[in-house]
């Protein structure tokens, strides 16, 4: 199991990151363009139910609600969901996105950015958001592209869930998705830093 | 707040309000199936699972 993908040690982590992540750490690695590229992907329309899985400070929260008034956000840290509240007035719950608190087909767009590199178990939690999904509802996921370099990959591979194309589609495959579609964005100094997939519920 | 479901059975949770001031900042969400109350916290439910707590 890679260091960071232990739900207790995710937790620490951004307890003490919480600090200073929306100051530079959250600018460095997930920007608005590429927030922007991963709710294009998503297909957002004013009027849908949202939920932001792994919501942290509401950085992409923040994103939806200039297209639709409806988001919930869904965080297991509790320093980053009480920097959320001072920010946004959307509802926001404390769970796990491996075991989502939420009645099935509730929702029509589940969203998640920079989250899935901490699940233990990917499958289960696209599974999760699959079953909150109304029919026809859309899932989009952003994560951290797998290194090409070897050296880096060493290091990723060894801290949290770095995954290629391949990988994203028997993920979503796997959960049960169709019409699953992979794009990449990133910041000016990494262009493909992030790959963004989306599926939908049939 | 009919939305939520127990994050273990996805059975339907009852509400408790301790303190309300616009939202409800305490009280708990019980999960009779499970024998489990989920408490919340500064107006944030805490809705993981037992055992990851």
């Amino acid at each position: 199991m890679e260091f960071l993908r232990d739900k207790r040690r995710a937790q620490r982590f951004y307890r003490h990151l919480s600090k200073i992540y929306d100051t530079w750490i959250r600018d460095l690695f997930w920007n608005e363009r590429m927030r922007a590229y991963g709710l294009e992907m998503a297909g957002l329309h004013a009027g849908m139910e949202v939920l932001d899985v792994g919501c942290g400070t509401g950085f992409l929260s923040e994103g939806i609600l200039e297209v639709t008034p409806s988001v919930w956000g869904l965080d297991i840290t509790p320093e980053q969901l009480q920097r959320a509240r001072r920010k946004l007035s959307i509802p926001l719950v404390r769970g796990d996105a491996e075991n989502l608190p939420f009645h099935a087909e509730r929702f029509d767009a589940v969203l998640s950015s920079g989250s899935i590199e901490y699940w233990p178990d990917p499958v289960q939690a696209l599974r999760e958001m699959r079953r909150v999904l109304r029919p026809g509802g859309v899932a989009m996921v952003g994560g951290p592209t797998r290194p090409r370099d070897r050296l880096y990959r060493l290091l990723a591979d060894n801290m949290m869930l770095f995954y290629d194309e391949a990988e994203a589609l028997e993920m979503f495959d796997q959960a049960g998705f169709r019409d699953v579609r992979v794009g990449y964005t990133g910041p000016a100094w990494k262009p493909d830093l992030a790959i963004v997939t989306r599926g939908v519920k049939a | 707040m009919d939305i939520l479901c127990c994050p273990v059975c996805k059975g339907n949770l009852e509400l408790v309000v301790a303190r309300e001031e616009d939202e409800i900042l305490e009280g708990g969400l019980i999960c009779h199936h499970c024998d489990f109350t989920y408490e919340i916290e500064d107006g944030i439910p805490n809705l993981l699972p037992p055992e990851l707590r």
